[in-house]
């Protein structure tokens, strides 16, 4: 009895073990296990290879700049996001005529799909025809359509911040209302408090709002990190990676090279999967997030 | 302390074992429904789009909706199960169905050699009858062979011609379509003066690089592979057409950054008149129809030094798995693709070519389709054949468009290290 009594913590937790077991450990598990696999391209397993497909990963020419693209396209999508959404939380939390609809607005790009979002950004900058450069065309921009200063998405370094863009489009919703969410637990007595000191708006901003925010910026910053660092769809639908792989991250280039060889593809996806927790470690050591706030 | 570990571990894998088990039954039984006790065999099948995707009149569910409810109407025990799926996704989808141990029985697609070497195909005579191979065109059922022994069937093939716009050639002021590079850059630049924005439509992005590439190899007497059957992605002539392609390119004649830019989309700028000249082939003609482009000529493909004497062959392939057993069923859908109308439906309704003596004749009488028709005879081919192929054409799709921006020589040699080094 006494022993089935101390099983009974069990029947509350289990449900969750097996799920994370079932749907995270157990495929990284199979991710890891899979790197040191020899697997043809079409899928059928060839046995085992000591490491051979990280070394033929690390050594491909172009695998250095795709990993230093990854980390700066993560920093520069996040960071802005998290920029943006601040002044657009800040925004939506004063009252104003039409609040309401503004707020609905802003969850448009969240619900929209995002391939379908950058699909459409796609025809917006589409050389000949996109709505994006007709308006360049009349505002003097360009010269004309059709050629290749229309043809932002053809060159890297006019596509990466179109990407960048996209990327931050349909990542500030979710942010700016884990922002506006964090806001509203900010008691008013603090800012009574600091008025009565004296303290200006920016003093205010600077010393009040930003750290009672922490939490909230916290979560809504590590959640983007991750999901920004495996986004697939928006670089897949508007450049495929292209010219070359000069717009690829490592998530791209995992879905490149699982049509020729899987086993590689696995080792980049382990790569990746570190790269995250790397990403995650560094961040939440930055942000000191369990220092209670001063 | 530790029976509650065990405890814990044993109820976390009994619950695997049950929901893993569900999960293979539920798929089991979607694939094989032999036990159905009426001797009801259903044949699992994935075939590309040749149409305009879902929803279009000339969608591949459509198409094959036809084909397998006759063939279902006359073979009542039989049921195929048709899945289409469009070609940028095709090859990686069917990877994973192999992956998962769940293949097709039967497979539409454009390579049928990286199956061969994993043993996952059946030979061409277990699976079609003699009076039907017979009737293919041995050129093109020869490079359905790997060492000697047949495994794909050739299933449509279609080849490439220059398409131009005689409108923007009038208006440009150039009489004869053009026969050599000299005369190809010197109409591109009349065009360009003429304002036309893409003189020549250059697609070299991941959708078919490896076919523009191939037709422009080709005007220069280079190719994939030497003559000898080695590669030869990086050969002098192979470089020298980068070269000159990339000076077009450099001059503004073609489309902008070519490596990025999908066949679809320099089709239908072709369509819309926004370009000048552009290499396609039948399957094209139905774009520009659309597009409402009516006044174009179709003529050889420009080389070096004159017209192209040979012309890309695309040929796609249907194959049989192994997997399921279903040799029989399998014989009796692919005899009636075949000899039925189906295999003459699809040139109708796509412009794609027949690969059967007996489908040329029929089609011998169409205008449009004549100088393709002409071409296939002394078509070239990509080397499908080798097991590397599929590698090395997916770093195609993704590099070579590299070519005619930096470095030729460097990218195409990357691409030639590449082929020697894959191991399919």
């Amino acid at each position: 009895m006494r022993r089935l009594r101390a099983l009974e913590p069990l029947a509350w937790v289990g449900p969750a073990i097996v799920l994370i077991a079932l749907v995270v450990i157990w495929p990284v598990i199979e991710m890891i296990r899979s790197s040191f696999l020899e697997i043809s391209r079409l899928g059928v397993v060839r046995g085992w290879t000591a490491g051979d497909n990280y070394v033929k990963l690390f050594g491909e020419k172009d695998f250095a700049d795709i990993m230093l693209r990854s980390v700066i396209w993560v920093v520069a999508v996040v960071v802005l996001t998290v920029v943006v959404s601040l002044a657009l939380a800040q925004l939506f939390n004063q009252h104003f005529p039409l609040r309401k609809v503004a707020r609905w607005a802003l969850i448009a790009p969240w619900a929209a799909s995002v391939l379908m979002t950058a699909i459409i950004f796609k025809w917006m900058l589409d050389p000949e025809v996109g709505v994006i450069n007709q308006i360049r065309v009349k505002l003097g921009l360009i010269d004309a359509m059709g050629g290749a200063a229309a043809d932002q998405l053809g060159d890297a370094s006019t596509a990466m911040p179109w990407l960048v863009f996209v990327a931050v489009f349909v990542s500030v919703p979710f942010t700016t209302y884990a922002l506006l969410a964090g806001l509203a637990t900010i008691p008013s007595d603090v800012y009574e408090a600091a008025k009565m000191d004296g303290a200006g708006r920016f003093r205010t901003y600077w010393s009040i709002t930003l750290p009672l925010l922490r939490p909230a910026l916290t979560v809504a910053a590590l959640i983007n990190i991750m999901n920004v660092f495996n986004s697939f769809p928006i670089i897949w639908a508007m450049t495929h990676g292209q010219p070359g792989y000069s717009t690829a991250t490592s998530t791209i280039f995992m879905y490149i090279l699982k049509g020729s060889d899987i086993g590689e593809s696995a080792a980049m996806s382990v790569v990746n999967f570190g790269m995250v927790i790397v990403l995650t470690v560094i961040f939440l050591r930055v942000s000191r997030w369990n220092k209670e706030v001063a | 302390m530790n029976m509650k570990l065990v405890g814990g571990a044993a109820l976390g894998l009994a619950t695997v074992l049950v929901l893993s088990s569900c999960g293979s039954g539920g798929s089991g039984g979607g694939g094989d429904t032999q036990a159905g006790g009426d001797g009801q065999v259903t044949l699992k099948m994935v075939a590309a789009d040749y149409g305009d995707g879902p929803g279009k009149p000339n969608s591949g569910e459509t198409f094959w909706k036809g084909v397998v409810d006759e063939f279902q109407a006359a073979n009542p025990t039989i049921k195929v199960d048709v899945q289409v799926i469009n070609w940028n996704d095709i090859d990686k989808q069917v990877a994973t169905m192999v992956q998962n141990g769940q293949a097709p029985d039967i497979l539409q697609t454009g390579d049928y050699s990286g199956f061969v070497q994993d043993k996952l195909l059946y030979k061409v005579d277990e699976v079609l009858s003699p009076n039907v191979s017979g009737d293919l065109l041995q050129k093109f059922a020869d490079f359905g062979k790997v060492d000697g022994t047949a495994y794909g069937i050739p299933f449509v093939s279609s080849a490439r011609a220059l398409f131009y716009n005689k409108d923007l050639f009038s208006k440009a002021g150039i009489a004869e379509p053009p026969k050599t590079w000299d005369e190809l850059k010197a109409a591109a630049e009349k065009l360009k003066a003429a304002g036309v924005t893409q003189p020549f439509g250059l697609p070299l992005g991941q959708e078919e690089a490896q076919a523009e590439s191939f037709l422009w190899m080709l005007g220069n007497g280079g190719g994939y592979k030497d003559a000898s059957g080695n590669w030869a992605i990086n050969s002098p002539q192979n470089v020298e057409t980068f070269t000159y392609m990339k000076g077009l390119v450099d001059a503004g004649l073609t489309t902008p950054n070519p490596g990025t830019k999908d066949r679809k989309t320099v089709w239908e700028d072709f369509g819309a008149g926004k370009v000048g000249m552009v290499n396609g082939g039948p399957m094209s003609i139905p774009i520009f129809d659309a597009a409402g482009l009516k006044n174009y000529g179709i003529v050889p493909i420009p080389g070096k030094t004159g017209p192209l004497d040979t012309t890309l062959g695309v040929m796609d392939w249907i194959m049989a798995f192994n997997q399921n057993g279903h040799a029989a069923e399998i014989k009796k859908f692919f005899d009636f693709f075949y000899t039925g109308s189906a295999a003459e439906k699809i040139s109708e309704l796509y412009k794609l070519l027949p690969v059967t003596n007996g489908g040329i004749q029929k089609l011998s009488g169409d205008e449009q389709l004549k100088p393709f028709l002409d071409a296939l005879p002394n078509a070239s081919f990509y080397p499908f054949q080798d097991h590397n192929w599929p590698t090395v054409n997916t770093a195609i799709k993704q590099t070579i468009g590299g070519a005619v921006k930096d470095d030729p020589a460097a990218v195409l040699g990357e691409l030639q290290k590449t082929a020697e080094s894959a191991n399919g």
